[in-house]
């Protein structure tokens, strides 16, 4: 177990390097640099030269990558082109944002998927099944920002509400804190539950026709024991690599939402960034967001192993 | 094996603990408050309605350096903190800020006598030496060097030859030759004084949000980065009985409907939205509505180096062929005026081309028989290949063109570009490296018509970036500029722009009106072109 853990650690070293050559690379080919950007019309060749300069941009792309990637080894990722803030630390400020965010919407999915997605398998192509398979279509299509809109509009509408506009953080004031991340949240909750709920529903039903449930429920074992016990335990493999997907992909900032709702977290910053082109700042949202990314997906593989007993890693 | 799991539960439900408590920390940068918001005991006044305006902004500021950034999303903001010597008023004539008075002794000499009194944020008096450092530091001229400051360029300050201090409340300027423009120029917040300790203690940088320091009404309090910021009222301001407010706190909703819907549950007290919500607040009695003509306009650019274009029949036909109240109608619900590169808003400064040019009578007849001339019919069509922003407004604005300039045997292909792609082709338009024959985009026209025409228009103008020369017109902008006297300057410029109209290097469409949509208890409050965040004078009714 340990040496499989050490092992995926250090295939992080490839993919990261990987991640880091070509968001560098991709950030200096797209059209729009961040001197023009920052200058706008009153650019002028002089301008956009001193600004360069003052920012390192006239070194040779080479040299760039090496200065920066030589900072990140020593846990430098630098400071932004337009704050002047260090990177790293407002990374991680932004991160727990984001982290609540995406722990909160996925334990709301899972609170409307696992229970809806069980009871579609169970009551197949009944009327209980086809209401969960439509609740569910509408979960996986209706977009996040549609229905964030949607649902600011009709509370700020019939009941005069719109939730507290000023962050702040869970232990300065818990109650305000979940009141700002309630909505947003719950869409977010509400959107990754459908795929989840359509997943356990199929998985289950696999699970629900194989042999040893028959054997369960042959040898007198309750309904509830067959599909809890047994049944659910060896439906959610797939279930968990997909949660374990989505999360994975929310940590990394849900853009659109986070914008909407005007949340301070990691998606926003790195969309900022790429507005601004301030490369160093989506430089460093990406390599960590791929690094999180990839951490998410270990915990999930390692998970496999607790759920079923029978895949083991040594 | 067993005891692994057990091990794995527990780190696992560990890690989700801390990943919760990690949520809390809060993203609070706020630095220690150097006034507490209470102003109104201070004061001694009742503070029935809590004073603070509720502003929601669209855009995160990319920077908080008066010297190195313009948009709107960040002025919005420093202009509160950081004063200029000068500034306009609504009827443009000029008042002083941090100059009391002003006085010229020659064309090209500026003494301006300071205020006395005023206090920086920090408590230290602003004197004669904060003016010309922060002059200094535009011009490149500190230990800090070049710092890209807006400023620097010729079209602003780059014409001073000297900048001293006579004593601690008197400034003289010297400009290396005559510029009508100055005085204009300093109403800019590229010419907001800064205060040197806070730049040196910052290694040279504004950048940073808690590095605001300034003489203005409000002072920076504290901010969450893309959530909101706080400014509190500056209990020492020179203005005696301003600011009425206790402080602005601006709120990131960078999504119109959510803003509204804000503004609707007094979350916020004032945005600007576009005019499409205009309908959706009629007849709400909590809103109002204050509007004012910006000085922006439409235009179409055309790239001189393309051999099709250098025709002045096909420029001129096209004018010809554009229905401007059309767009006015479908991009803008009609609440826009037909504009030239001097935007109506510039008054006196502006040539009624709607009403005394041939090229602004809509007349299809008379485009195409100016095309035929120039030898394009229906089986000789022109293709034109068009770069458009991605402003809602301007790409809607080129499908329109798209539409009538099919009518005189031309093919439009629009391509929308994404803004930083925008600055870059629009840099190279004068060369066939630009890829594009046209480009439909937004510009202003500032304050002063030398930046509306020799900015845009002279040959050496900054932003002619058109290829664009005529030797008249460079002749009219020198004369303008070099002459203080108005009538002779509004002469010149209204020349030039009867020129320039005449030969279409560009085409200009509309100037759109903007809006603030505020709740109504907020008073004292006026918008204006040249100043739309003036709040010394607001306050919230009871």
């Amino acid at each position: 177990m340990r040496n499989y853990i050490i092992r995926r650690l250090l295939q992080l070293i490839p993919v990261l390097f990987g991640i880091s050559v070509a968001i560098f690379a991709v950030l200096r080919f797209i059209p729009g640099g961040f001197a023009s950007g920052m200058l706008g019309i009153d650019a002028t060749p002089e301008l956009i030269a001193q600004v360069n300069a003052r920012y390192g941009l006239d070194q040779p792309v080479v040299t760039q990558y090496l200065n920066w990637i030589g900072g990140v080894l020593h846990g430098d990722f630098g400071i932004s082109f337009r704050s002047g803030a260090e990177i790293l630390p407002e990374i991680l400020t932004r991160f727990q944002v984001t982290a609540e965010l995406a722990i909160l919407a996925a334990v709301i999915s899972w609170c409307i998927a696992l229970p809806l997605g069980i009871l579609a398998a169970v009551k197949r192509n009944r009327m209980a099944d086809r209401v969960v398979r439509v609740v569910a279509l509408l979960g996986v299509s209706v977009p996040g920002f549609a229905l964030s809109i949607l649902v600011i509009l009709v509370l700020s509408l019939f009941f005069g509400y719109y939730p507290p506009l000023d962050y702040v953080g869970l232990l300065e004031d818990p109650a305000k804190n979940l009141e700002i991340m309630f909505l947003p949240a719950l869409i977010l909750g509400c959107s990754m539950s459908g795929s989840v709920m359509r997943m356990t529903r199929s998985s289950v039903l696999e699970v629900l026709r194989q042999d040893f449930i028959k054997t369960v429920r042959a040898k007198g074992a309750s309904e509830r024991v067959a599909i809890f016990k047994h049944a659910l335990r060896n439906a959610l493999i797939p279930i968990v690599t997909l949660v374990g997907l989505q999360i994975g992909s929310l940590l990394g900032g849900a853009v659109v939402v986070e914008q909407i709702f005007s949340l301070p977290g990691l998606g926003l910053m790195t969309l900022t960034g790429i507005n601004n082109r301030d490369y160093p700042v989506v430089q460093g949202c990406v390599l960590f967001i791929a690094f999180v990314y990839v951490l998410v997906n270990l915990v999930v593989d390692l998970l496999y192993a607790y759920i079923d007993p029978r895949i083991s890693y040594d | 094996m067993k005891n692994m799991k057990k091990w794995l539960s527990l780190s696992l439900a560990g890690a989700m603990l801390m990943g919760v408590l990690a949520g809390c920390g809060g993203g609070t940068s706020s630095t220690p408050a150097p006034v507490e918001t209470g102003a109104a005991e201070a004061t001694g006044e009742p503070a029935a309605v809590e004073q603070v305006l509720k502003y929601g902004t669209d855009t995160w500021p990319a920077g908080f350096d008066p010297h190195t950034i313009s948009a709107i999303a960040a002025t919005r903001v420093f202009n509160q903190v950081y004063e200029t010597l000068i500034d306009f008023n609504p009827d443009m004539t000029f008042k002083g800020v941090l100059a009391e008075s002003w006085e010229n002794p020659d064309d090209v000499t500026y003494v301006f006598h300071l205020r006395q009194g005023v206090k920086f944020h920090n408590g230290r008096e602003m004197t004669a030496d904060d003016v010309v450092y922060s002059f200094q530091r535009v011009l490149g001229q500190t230990d800090y060097g070049d710092i890209g400051a807006l400023g620097s360029t010729d079209s602003y300050y780059g014409g001073i030859a000297s900048i001293e201090a006579n004593d601690d409340y008197t400034v003289t300027i010297t400009l290396g030759e005559p510029n009508a423009a100055f005085m204009a120029n300093l109403t800019s917040s590229y010419g907001a004084i800064v205060c040197r300790e806070v730049v040196e203690a910052n290694d040279g940088s504004l950048s940073a949000i808690d590095t605001m320091c300034g003489t203005g009404p409000f002072m920076y309090k504290e901010s969450v980065v893309d959530n909101y910021i706080s400014l509190v009222k500056n209990p020492d301001y020179w203005e005696e009985g301003a600011p009425k407010l206790n402080g602005i706190t601006y709120y990131l909703l960078a999504d119109e409907s959510a803003r509204l819907a804000a503004l609707r549950t007094g979350d916020i007290n004032l945005c600007s939205l576009s005019a499409l919500n205009l309908s959706d607040v009629e007849g709400d009695e909590n809103i109002k509505v204050l509007s004012y003509q910006s000085n922006n306009y439409t235009y179409l650019g055309f790239n001189l180096s393309s051999e099709k274009l250098q025709d002045v029949r096909v420029r001129q036909a096209m004018s010809m062929a554009v229905d401007r109240q059309a767009i006015i109608d479908y991009v803008y619900n009609g609440e826009a005026a037909v504009s030239t590169f001097v935007a109506p808003a510039m008054g006196h400064w502006v040539w009624d081309a709607p009403a005394e040019s041939p090229l602004y009578t809509y007349d299809v007849e008379a485009a195409k028989a100016l095309m035929e001339e120039a030898g394009y019919s229906d089986s000789n069509r022109m293709t034109l290949t068009m770069a458009a922003g991605l402003m809602d407004s301007i790409r809607d604005t080129a499908v329109i063109l798209q539409q009538q300039l099919k009518e005189i045997y031309i093919d439009v292909e629009i391509t929308n570009l994404e803004s930083g792609e925008y600055v870059d082709v629009w840099g190279i338009m004068d060369t066939p490296e630009a890829g594009y024959d046209s480009m439909c985009g937004q510009n202003g026209s500032g304050t002063d018509p030398n930046r509306a025409v020799s900015f845009f228009f002279s040959t050496t103008g900054g932003a002619n970036v058109w290829g664009y020369s005529n030797p008249e017109v460079d002749e009219l902008c020198a004369q303008a500029v070099a002459t203080t006297d108005e009538a002779e300057r509004e002469s010149a410029y209204i020349e030039a722009q009867k020129i320039v109209i005449d030969e279409s290097p560009n085409l200009f469409f509309a100037s759109p009106m903007e809006y603030f949509f505020v709740s109504s208890s907020v008073e004292g409050f006026e918008p204006f072109a040249a100043n739309a965040n003036n709040f010394r004078s607001t306050y919230i009714a009871q």
